[in-house]
């Protein structure tokens, strides 16, 4: 640190991290604990009411619907993230070695398309995936039979949309722990007369298991929050959570239920985050004892 | 053979990453397309182009409406997450303080969380509130939202050029007798200025085109993704890929000047590590 002086110390941090922290701690940690004390709360004549009861969390826990739901949730959330992992990785992979030159260029295509209005980008996979959309024009073109990808308004279109929307994520994080790799640990594998292959199952895809595993969990955690998907692509007839959480507060107007909905995502949430907070540390160690050594 | 093999792999690598680059161009160019055909069903093959919709689209009322408060939210949002972003990279790399790695924590946790839960707490948070203090849901929670999943990111950006900055040099120009308003103006915040720009960008973009926010967070004002959203849901019109088209080419104008600034600040790092 540069020169002392305690007081000119106190001044810089109120100006330049307390206005954030205040804003975090209002609007972020605010709704965060209240929600989990609404789902005990009943509503009456569309009007929140303090009476402190378990009726909200027994109406979750046994109606089936829910569950089903939830689960439902979760295991296309697992499902995209396996999918988006496995998309990723060779890409990723691609960007570090053969591609490294065009990395840049490359990268500034993938980071214009992730960053394009969501909305409008699941707008145009409806046009896309159309029986009369340009993919099934091609696939005529190309001698199969007329609605040879009939999967629009399906849960596959969704799955498709959500993979769509999240695969640059792990693409950045694997490209990083890639990009981490010392060259000289490969090169001694190819001296030691390793093949390109077992050099990279033995040494390349290990090291970067961190990088992969942190953009699955982020692929998870984000895709338990999609509504745009299941609800532009998907048809509906199959919801996920998010699609009920919004129905619980815009048609039925029941607090209490959509905030246990929400609470109950939030948990499967923040335990994966925990996960990446643990990869994240144990990468950092493993960083410092490669500076070391 | 195992130079053949090394072959079919490297041309897989490459053929699989233009094969990607090209799926998440899919529907950017599907909608380009549409947005010049001259029919008011989207069906392939297009029978003609036509500039039509364009017209349409700034005769809409609501499009106007749409488009303002868009600008206006991503605006605020830019300047207010640069200057709260800027502040807390500084802090963060300079400072000390009780409760740092909590609050480093907390920080990130707008990014890394699922939007519309988090969209879905505050407007639970808001509408409690609204006991105590009158909070309007709409262009006020919009900009509250919004600045706090946009800060995180320009922090991000700020903090990878703070790290290589070398404080000697505000050193040096205290010792020659500049007050600390000189030393943030005349020398910090120019050193960083590239990647304070491309933050701003990124803030702007990340507001302009955030749905799942603002979708719980604005009570009766529409912002472009909302008008979107709920015009796409009853039917679709062609003025929508018109939509699209403008989009993409403002947000193409900003992503290749954000890159620039990028790679400026990544130059100005190497050069005062060497």
């Amino acid at each position: 640190m540069s020169t002392p002086g305690n007081n000119r110390r106190h001044w810089e941090l109120w100006i330049s991290v307390l206005p954030f922290a205040l804003l975090l701690v209002l609007f972020l940690i605010g709704p965060m604990v209240l929600t989990p004390l609404l789902t005990f709360q009943e509503t009456k004549l569309y009007q929140l009411r303090w009476t402190w009861s378990f009726d909200t969390w027994s109406t979750v826990l046994s109606n089936p619907t829910y569950s089903a739901v939830l689960l439902r949730t979760v295991w296309t959330a697992l499902l995209s993230t396996i999918v988006c992992v496995v998309v990723a990785y060779p890409v990723a992979y691609a960007l570090n070695t053969r591609l490294a030159a065009w990395s840049n260029q490359v990268q500034i295509l993938i980071i214009f398309a992730f960053l394009t209005d969501a909305v409008l980008k699941t707008f145009g996979w409806v046009l896309f995936l159309d029986v009369h959309g340009v993919g099934n024009w091609l696939l005529q073109k190309l001698g199969f039979g007329p609605g040879a990808t009939n999967i629009l308004f399906t849960p596959k279109a969704a799955m498709l949309g959500i993979v769509y929307n999240l695969a640059p994520y792990p693409i950045f994080t694997i490209y990083l722990s890639l990009a981490r790799i010392d060259p000289d640990l490969k090169h001694a594998a190819y001296d030691a007369g390793a093949s390109k292959l077992r050099t990279f199952l033995q040494i390349t895809l290990p090291l970067s298991l961190p990088g992969a595993i942190a953009g699955a969990l982020l692929v998870f955690v984000l895709s338990l929050g999609t509504f745009l998907e299941s609800k532009v692509l998907g048809g509906g007839t199959k919801p996920l959570a998010s699609e009920l959480i919004r129905q619980t507060f815009e048609t039925r107007v029941n607090w209490p239920l959509g905030a246990a909905l929400t609470f109950s995502l939030v948990l499967v949430a923040l335990a994966a985050l925990l996960g990446l907070v643990m990869i994240g540390s144990r990468l950092r160690i493993g960083a410092a004892g490669r500076e070391t050594s | 053979m195992l130079r053949l093999q090394n072959r079919i792999i490297d041309w897989a690598l490459v053929g699989g990453t233009l094969a990607f680059i090209l799926f998440l161009y899919v529907p950017i160019l599907t909608l380009v397309l549409f947005s010049f055909a001259d029919s008011r069903v989207l069906t392939f093959p297009i029978e003609g182009m036509t500039l039509h919709w364009y017209a349409q689209l700034f005769q809409n009322p609501n499009f106007y409406n749409a488009l303002k408060s868009s600008l206006i939210l991503a605006l605020i949002t830019m300047i207010l997450s640069t200057i709260l972003g800027t502040g807390s990279a500084l802090a963060w790399m300079r400072l000390n303080f009780p409760f740092k790695r909590a609050l480093q924590a907390l920080s990130f946790l707008p990014i890394l969380f699922p939007q519309l839960l988090l969209g879905v707490m505050m407007l639970l948070w808001f509408s409690v509130l609204r006991n105590f203090i009158a909070v309007p849901m709409g262009m006020i929670t919009l900009v509250i939202g919004h600045v706090i999943y946009a800060t995180p990111f320009v922090l991000v950006v700020v903090s990878v050029q703070v790290h290589g900055f070398d404080a000697a040099i505000e050193d040096a120009a205290r010792d020659a007798g500049a007050s600390e308003w000189q030393v943030l103006t005349r020398i910090t915040l120019p050193i960083l200025r590239p990647a304070i720009v491309a933050g701003m960008i990124l803030a702007f973009l990340l507001s302009w085109g955030n749905f799942y926010l603002s979708y719980s967070l604005n009570g009766s004002s529409q912002t472009l993704p909302i008008f979107i959203f709920s015009g796409i849901a009853v039917g679709s019109s062609p003025i929508y890929p018109a939509i699209a088209t403008l989009n993409f080419l403002a947000a193409l104008v900003l992503v290749v000047i954000a890159e620039k600034m990028r790679r400026k600040a990544t130059r100005r790092l190497a050069g005062t590590e060497s």
